[in-house]
């Protein structure tokens, strides 16, 4: 009987340890099955190649070299410290620096860590031979920019992805650590260029050793992209400018499509990848003359006379004159008690629009733009694309200020004076554009009336894609005429106040500008196209301190036209 | 000459078969050679099987009346191995279990539960008429707490422990009152504050983890959890043999001795150690059949003091692995590694299978 309640409770007992196992093992089998994978499974990532960037005939501008760089596997690492030293020795660099590498960037011990980049291949072949445990070199792609400083700000540069990036872009596969365009077309293009990234599944023990791999996913390259840049016709302005600070916009007149984009000064997209040129990084994020700031998109400055064509269009078009209709200049202006003077004290006397355009006569404007009113310039301003972003597919492009009577009000509560027009009539004044704004206005006169799209990218992966899209300004061909007559004689005038632009054996319209500059020497303007009667590019020149738009702009503007010439784009 | 008609072969016959399952079990544990263990534990563990069956034969051969007769010589001798254990013991995970003899280590609590029960058989066989009185419990009281006082010192929760209900079954079935019994338990019960208190921390920290796993996941609780995700993880056919991740991968700590469990349910599923536990089932209830089956009260008292050990260890060992009861270092009979519990375990069967072939005799 005694015995029977002892077998009993035994029962009991196993029937506890059954059902205690069916519910492990069982009823929670998928929770523990995810728990134990989780324990043992570690992927590492493996980086695609970044796509290839080419200028417009295929050559390579962005490509990606093998770097030799020595990692560390900490463990495979023998425990003595001496390997650390004698890789140190070999690398030619100090043991604690080695040391602090490893402690600073240890995750785990699967993990390899990153001693020492780009190491020459003389030093490859030691470390190879020397057979230290837990060193090994990796070949890993490294992109290199292969014209340095040459077109650096419509390429942009990398750098490793900062938070608030990270956080924007989680979703779409980006990591902590990765490197992301941060300016220019690797920034724009980021997402096709990027390659795939593929990853090896590690098997784990409990320390975090890899015990062996499980698979691996090779990462596929990205998208390489074509330009529209001419990369020899860029290299050939840059060194134009020699080291002065400026921007240049060659562009196809009726397409949009940017052959050239120059701001100076410049910087080398190299120099962010490497991590001991950290020093040459931080100075150019911090020189005055600011090398990063891509001027051609988002420098604003005043626009000076080459803003009279559109003073010239809005009094055509809105009827305040016609082509015969003539102001005289007697050197100066009075408006009230205030005295605005022409550039040429001495007086043009009487001329007509295109008589005006040539000489760059400030009196002639100042009366249009007050016959044809704050309102009308605004507006066609407006039509001729400033005040807005071209919609170049390059970031940061600044938007520019088109005054008017209610932007003054708001902003600067104030009303609006005639004084105010009389400035705007010469480009003077609260008036701020970027160049590629001016060549877009330059283009609207080159192709009859189409306010362009600029871009900078063709082709990606061999696809050719359509950026620039085409918005007719409804400008009258009869305006557009008038004007470009007057813009033909700026340059072909004995006269002309463009003159230096000209070029042998071409046809070249344009309109200088010498914009007053808050402080310092005034801001040079060339913007103008060729052919004259078929126009084909548009070339904006502007030049930081670079006195008369006459002068220096204009000739620089007439050797890239001709260089433009020599290499077929005319 | 001695008869060995009687003797319960069905018995032997589970006893091997659990044996090998552990030394399948222990190879798999000891796989991976990378990792800490290394495949002779399988080799020593066989070979202490060798010696374990010489053992056995002894305490078949000898009739377990004499045995019981020595009861209280044995008594002295496994007192003083304690003593000897706390003057002089290794030191592993912080408990004194082991002495060296002759260049073995030998762990004198295991051979003292089995004599504590030869003892008890001794004394209670010998005077049970007193038991109905309370004051019948007195001596087996005192000589329960030498033992238990200095198990529990080294120190060794789970062994000592253990104790308890072998002390409650053997009253029960030599005469104590059901109510002196319930009353004493409780007494116990309510003492355990003072016995918190003589706990060393690591205990304490492991009752506390009981309780709440989570609260120390990589200190006392990662056992306990690592072992839970390889159980769970094997699901009803398990990973198969050689293949469990928590066991090669080493994410089990104690998977050669107390922790076996975690490597069965891991490899072999729930089916597997659903016929593991059935194994052990079939085997308690064959030693309470030959119990059953004694008139001697000398047999009876050792069968049950041995059953309720094995199965007692069997549970504990079992449901701590999945987390039902707190872990206390109490190894599975027959197939957790180390040769004093194997020799325990078969003395235990041993002492059974005595029993069972000499029933007729009386």
């Amino acid at each position: 009987m005694k015995i029977k309640f002892i077998s009993a409770l035994i029962s009991i007992l196993f029937a506890i340890l059954v059902a205690g196992l069916g519910y492990t093992q069982i009823l929670r089998h998928k929770k523990y099955l995810v728990l134990s994978q989780n324990n043992r499974i570690r992927l590492v990532s493996i980086e695609g190649q970044r796509g290839r960037i080419y200028d417009r005939n295929s050559t390579l501008l962005v490509g990606n070299t093998p770097s030799f760089d020595v990692f560390v596997i900490p463990q495979e690492l023998e425990r003595s410290v001496d390997t650390l030293s004698r890789l140190a020795q070999m690398l030619g660099i100090l043991p604690q620096e080695v040391f602090d590498a490893v402690q600073k960037n240890y995750t785990a011990p699967f993990a390899h860590i990153l001693i020492k980049e780009d190491i020459i291949k003389e030093k490859v072949l030691m470390l190879e031979e020397a057979r230290l445990c837990g060193v090994m070199v990796k070949v890993r792609p490294r992109r290199e920019y292969k014209f340095k400083e040459t077109a650096s700000h419509a390429l942009g540069y990398l750098g490793e992805i900062d938070r608030g990036e990270l956080e924007r872009l989680k979703g779409y596969g980006y990591q902590i650590k990765d490197f992301v365009g941060k300016t220019g077309v690797e920034k724009n293009y980021d997402t096709y260029l990027r390659g795939e990234q593929g990853g090896v599944q590690l098997e784990v023990d409990n320390r975090g050793f890899a015990v062996r791999s499980l698979g691996t996913k090779e990462g596929a390259q990205g998208r390489d992209l074509t330009l529209t840049i001419d990369i020899r016709l860029q290299e050939f302005i840059e060194n134009l400018f020699f080291n002065k600070g400026g921007a240049v916009v060659v562009m196809g007149a009726a397409t949009g499509e940017v052959f050239a984009l120059v701001s100076k000064p410049d910087f080398d997209p190299n120099v962010f990848l490497r991590k001991e040129r950290k020093v040459e990084v931080s100075g150019l994020l911090t020189r005055p003359d600011r090398p990063m700031f891509n001027r051609a998109i988002s420098g604003l400055y005043p626009a000076g006379s080459v803003f009279k064509p559109i003073v010239a269009a809005a009094g055509l078009e809105r009827k305040h004159i016609n082509s015969g209709t003539s102001f005289s200049c007697a050197g100066r202006y009075n408006l009230g008690e205030n005295i605005f003077e022409c550039w040429d004290n001495k007086g043009h006397g009487p001329q007509d629009v295109r008589h005006a355009l040539k000489n760059s006569c400030n009196v002639f404007f100042y009366q249009l733009g007050r016959a044809a009113g704050v309102d009308d310039i605004a507006l066609f301003a407006s039509r001729f694309g400033y005040g807005v972003p071209c919609g170049i597919d390059l970031a940061e492009e600044a938007s520019g200020l088109v005054p008017n009577r209610l932007w003054k009000r708001l902003v600067k509560k104030e009303a609006w004076f005639e004084g105010d027009t009389v400035n705007l009539s010469i480009g003077q004044g609260y008036l701020l554009v970027t160049p590629i704004q001016v060549a877009r206005m330059m283009a609207v006169f080159a192709n009859g009336g189409s306010l362009v799209q600029p871009y900078v990218v063709k082709n990606i992966g061999g696809v050719d894609i359509i950026t620039g899209r085409c918005k007719n300004t409804g400008i009258s061909k009869g305006t557009l005429d008038v004007v470009k007559n007057g813009l033909w004689s700026v340059v072909n005038d004995e006269t002309g106040t463009g003159r230096r632009a000209k070029a042998e054996g071409l046809s070249i319209s344009g309109k200088t500008g010498t914009a007053q500059s808050p402080k310092g020497q005034n801001h040079a303007w060339f913007s103008g196209f060729s052919p004259s009667d078929e126009p084909k590019i548009v070339v904006t020149v502007f030049i930081e301190h670079g006195g008369k738009g006459g002068l220096e702009a204009a000739e620089i503007a007439g050797k890239i036209f001709a260089e433009a010439g020599r290499r077929g784009l005319l | 000459m001695i008869d060995f008609n009687g003797l319960d072969k069905t018995l032997i016959i589970l006893v091997i078969i659990i044996f090998a399952i552990g030394l399948l079990c222990l190879y798999s544990a000891s796989y991976n050679k990378s990792i800490e263990l290394t495949r002779s534990f399988v080799l020593r563990q066989a070979s202490w099987m060798l010696i374990g069956c010489f053992i056995l034969l002894v305490f078949l051969i000898i009739d377990y009346q004499k045995i019981i007769d020595l009861g209280y010589v044995m008594y002295a001798i496994g007192l003083l191995a304690l003593f000897l254990v706390i003057l002089f013991g290794h030191t592993k995970l912080g408990a004194q279990r082991w002495v060296s003899i002759a260049g073995f280590n030998i762990q004198p609590s295991e051979f003292n539960k089995i004599i504590y029960i030869i003892v008890m058989a001794a004394y209670l066989g010998h005077t049970r008429a007193r038991l109905l009185n309370i004051r019948g419990l007195l001596v087996p009281i005192i000589l329960t707490i030498p033992p238990f006082a200095l198990i529990l010192a080294q120190p060794d929760l789970g062994t000592a422990l253990i104790l308890a209900p072998i002390f409650f079954s053997m009253l029960f079935i030599a005469g104590g009152q059901v109510k002196h019994l319930l009353a004493l338990g409780v007494c116990g019960i309510a003492s355990s504050p003072i016995f918190w208190h003589l706990l060393k921390g690591y205990q304490k920290k492991r009752l506390l983890v009981f309780l709440n796993p989570n609260a120390d996941p990589l200190g006392a609780g990662y056992t306990i959890i690592q072992s839970k995700i390889a159980i769970g993880s094997g699901g009803l056919f398990g990973k198969g043999w050689l293949a469990g991740t928590q066991n090669q991968l080493n994410f089990l700590p104690e998977r050669h001795t107390d922790f076996i469990f975690s490597v069965v349910g891991e490899e072999w599923g729930f089916f597997g150690a659903l016929a593991l536990i059935g194994l052990y089932f079939i085997l308690l209830k064959r030693a309470l059949v030959i119990i059953e089956r004694t008139t001697d009260i000398y047999g009876k008292l050792l069968g049950t003091g041995i059953v309720t050990m094995l199965a007692f260890q069997v549970f504990v060992n079992i449901a701590m692995t999945i987390g039902l009861m707190p872990v206390v270092g109490i190894p599975l009979p027959f197939i957790s590694y180390g040769g004093s519990s194997l020799w325990t375990t078969l003395i235990a069967v041993a002492l059974l299978l005595n029993v069972g072939m000499r029933r007729t005799r009386f």
